[in-house]
């Protein structure tokens, strides 16, 4: 049953869900740059930024007055500026797409449990990013060989999906069962080409545990676009999906097209997560658990739900990625087991909570 | 249970095969647009459901015959195949008969046939040492990593395919899953093998299939040395085995004299593969690095915590090191390298202080890796002045 709520509370909801979002943001913001591979002293980072970002108008020279020598601050205005700026920048736009894909498919298949790679989406670009790697197609342009196969893939087996979305009796649970059929299916291809080919398979296995290391400006840019294209037309979909929360007759009713909606949601949260997929490779939980902590603090509405899924995404992964600093300092290690690591347990509490309150009310 | 006249008017089993569908019955021309088989079916009113009559008398004894030729045929070749085996095994111990027993380098004492004919030599760098001491002809079997093998890896360059003189028909796979069978068909007296050989791999062949095993996975460069005293023993040759342990010897003698009269080690990264995330390098307790130290360098990874790290692009850009040198072969040149970030942005890229080696000289512990990936290294690092 539709959670009741005052209007007053109705109203502070999304005000007080924005706050929290934003103090997020910017609290990573200034956190994160000081977190990477390399430990920089704070100064520095600083200094280097504000230096990079006024275009040299507030530190003429970067270098002037810092502690480290000459060297040393220029490998550092690399690391910040070529490295740990973009990783930081993607991290949010991955999460984001991560976040509203889950959003959308969670309302579009009305099951919590949906989220961007249960269709198998990620198989198909494990799947393109293996044959790079095992077969050494061109890895000296990794940066741009390696999205680009890990994209077809992904997208691939996303429009597959479709197919079986457009037949005439496909139902919500064909369409769940088909893609859990395919991402089995890529699974076992995956194996059977790991295990004739152990070459790259470390690299493989590495990417199959998502990372940030790609990321460049170039690429920051294009998932910028990409991910605000895609996340802009999944977010005009809100009242839709409100609708169809109340069940396709309702959602027919207001003049809704289920069967449209679905497969244009669809294709967009597949695109969506192909751009996450291509350039980090497969992060999990952020799509899955991003639109529940929106639910909790934000409400059920979709219009809501869905750019509040990009931004909790994004602040999640970010996290994740300072997690992996903090927890293992020096090392290069996949993203994808840290959103694990820092989601669970909160997923769990929120459950714990979500019971208790459905107890207590029930009382 | 055989249905009700499965059996023939004198006893032998029949076969009956269905008729196809618009098919032509393949034991002989149809007659009369019907095939043999159908007649059959259509003489017996039960026959849709027990298509049991047999065919006709003269074509049951030419199938009862095939059958049986078939049968003895495969018997015989089964018979052929474990005779010639245990023959093999029991004929050709050795040239002596004689068996010694040996301490491999996991600790296992192992009693093997002294001067064996026939071994299997399950890693390319036991291949290595069995090639320089002239026991090439005593191998029938090595482990088919290499894909000119058959194999699934690229653990044996083309070269030494060549070189060894090695083909597919000496393959035993060995992994990821061992093949017992693979290992069989070659008939060893003897298996040598490295730990890329599993635990499980190992019982097999000393336990269940009786053939002795002697692990030779060297802990240092010292014990390839080691190493090579004990495949000499094992078959007996000490002059050939002098004149290896003698080059090896020296070589390591003069790298070490060299490091005693540096004034300083230039650091180096050595890095074996690389992707988006970095480069792969050899951190403590690897070869990479006895080789790196052995040669006059200072590796920027010597303080790692785990045997082979990945560095990022900033830890390397940091650790700044003097030269980079980077494996080749398998797939991997410059280009690879050069496409992990940053690349263009190290000094000793942009100085040039780069240069490429064999992988196989950095990563299999065996002679070669002394006899030529030390003088390499030390000529890349230490360029005698022009």
């Amino acid at each position: 049953m539709a959670e009741v709520l005052p209007p007053r509370i109705r109203v502070l909801r999304p005000v007080a869900l924005v706050l929290v979002i934003a103090a997020g943001i910017v609290a990573l913001l200034v956190v994160s740059p000081l977190l990477g591979s390399v430990a920089i002293p704070a100064r520095d980072v600083l200094q280097i930024v504000l230096h990079q970002l006024s275009g040299g108008a507030l530190f003429p020279q970067s270098c002037v007055g810092m502690p480290t020598n000459e060297r040393l601050c220029g490998a550092y205005t690399v690391i910040i500026w070529q490295l740990v700026i973009p990783e930081i920048l993607l991290a949010l736009i991955v999460g984001a797409a991560l976040g509203i894909s889950g959003g959308a498919l969670q309302g579009i298949f009305r099951n919590p449990l949906a989220d961007p790679f249960l269709l198998g989406i990620s198989s198909g670009g494990t799947i393109g990013a293996a044959i790079l790697y095992v077969y050494r197609i061109d890895v000296a342009q990794a940066d741009v060989f390696l999205p680009l196969f890990a994209f077809l893939g992904a997208i691939t087996t996303g429009l597959v999906i479709l197919g079986v979305a457009r037949g005439r009796f496909s139902s919500v649970e064909t369409l769940l069962l088909a893609g859990v059929a395919l991402a089995n299916l890529l699974s076992a291809v995956l194996s059977l080409i790991l295990l004739y080919n152990p070459t790259g398979s470390v690299q493989v296995t590495f990417w199959l545990l998502g990372g940030l290391g790609l990321a460049t400006w170039t690429i920051d840019g294009i998932a910028f676009g990409a991910v605000v294209v895609l996340g802009t037309l999944l977010v005009l979909h809100g009242r839709e999906l409100n609708l169809i929360q109340l069940g396709n007759d309702v959602a027919q009713s207001a003049g809704v097209d289920a069967r449209r909606v679905r497969l244009r949601v669809i294709l967009l949260a597949s695109m969506a997560t192909a751009v996450a997929v291509a350039f980090t490779g497969i992060i999990g939980f952020v799509g899955l658990v991003s639109p529940h902590i929106v639910r909790r603090l934000g409400g059920n509405d979709y219009r809501v739900v869905l750019p509040g899924a990009a931004a909790v995404g994004a602040i999640f992964l970010l996290t994740a990625r300072d997690i992996s600093y903090v927890a293992f300092p020096g090392s290069v290690l996949p993203i994808g087991i840290f959103t694990a690591f820092a989601g669970v347990p909160f997923f769990l509490y929120l459950l714990y909570r979500q019971r208790r309150s459905t107890t207590m009310g029930a009382m | 249970m055989l249905p009700p006249g499965a059996w023939g008017p004198s006893g032998e089993i029949s076969f009956v095969v269905p008729a196809l569908p618009h098919a032509h019955n393949f034991w002989s021309p149809p007659t009369a647009g019907k095939s043999l088989c159908s007649n059959a079916l259509d003489s017996n009113p039960m026959s849709l459901n027990e298509p049991s009559v047999p065919p006709s008398a003269p074509r049951r004894t030419v199938s009862l015959a095939l059958f049986t030729v078939v049968v003895l045929v495969v018997a015989g070749v089964a018979v052929a195949a474990t005779a010639g085996y245990y023959a093999l095994q029991s004929s050709s111990p050795s040239s002596s008969g004689r068996t010694i027993t040996v301490t491999d380098d996991l600790g296992r004492s192992v009693k093997v046939p002294w001067d064996p004919s026939r071994v299997a030599v399950l890693s390319p760098s036991i291949m290595d040492i069995m090639f320089r001491l002239g026991l090439r002809s005593h191998v029938v079997g090595v482990d088919c990593y290499a894909p000119a093998l058959g194999g699934l890896s690229d653990d044996y360059s083309p070269d030494q395919i060549a070189l060894w003189n090695l083909s597919s028909s000496m393959c035993v796979e060995i992994g990821p899953t061992f093949d017992a069978e693979s290992l069989v068909n070659v008939t060893p007296q003897l298996v040598l093998a490295s730990t890329i050989v599993s635990v499980a791999a190992v019982e097999e062949i000393s336990t269940t299939l009786g053939i002795p095993v002697v692990m030779l996975q060297p802990p240092t460069l010292s014990g390839i040395l080691v190493d090579v005293s004990l495949v000499a023993e094992i078959f007996g040759v000490t002059t050939p085995a002098q004149s290896l342990d003698g080059q090896l010897s020296a070589e390591l003698y003069n790298a070490t004299t060299l490091d005693q009269t540096l004034a300083s080690f230039p650091t180096v990264l050595v890095t074996y593969d690389a992707d988006s995330n970095g480069y792969w390098t050899f951190g403590p307790s690897t070869f990479g690095q006895s080789l790196i130290e052995i040669a006059g360098g200072a590796s920027i990874s010597a303080n790692a915590t785990t045997p082979y790290p990945e560095l990022s692009p900033g830890q390397v850009l940091v650790a700044d090191p003097q030269w980079i040198i980077y494996g080749v072969g398998f797939g991997l040149n410059e280009s690879t390298y050069a496409g992990a970030p940053l690349w263009s942005e190290i000094p000793a890229v942009q100085h040039g202080n780069v240069s490429g080696m064999d992988s196989n000289w950095l990563t299999e512990p065996d002679p070669t890796m002394i006899l030529e990936g030390i003088p390499a290294l030390v000529a890349i690092l230490h360029p005698a002045p022009s």
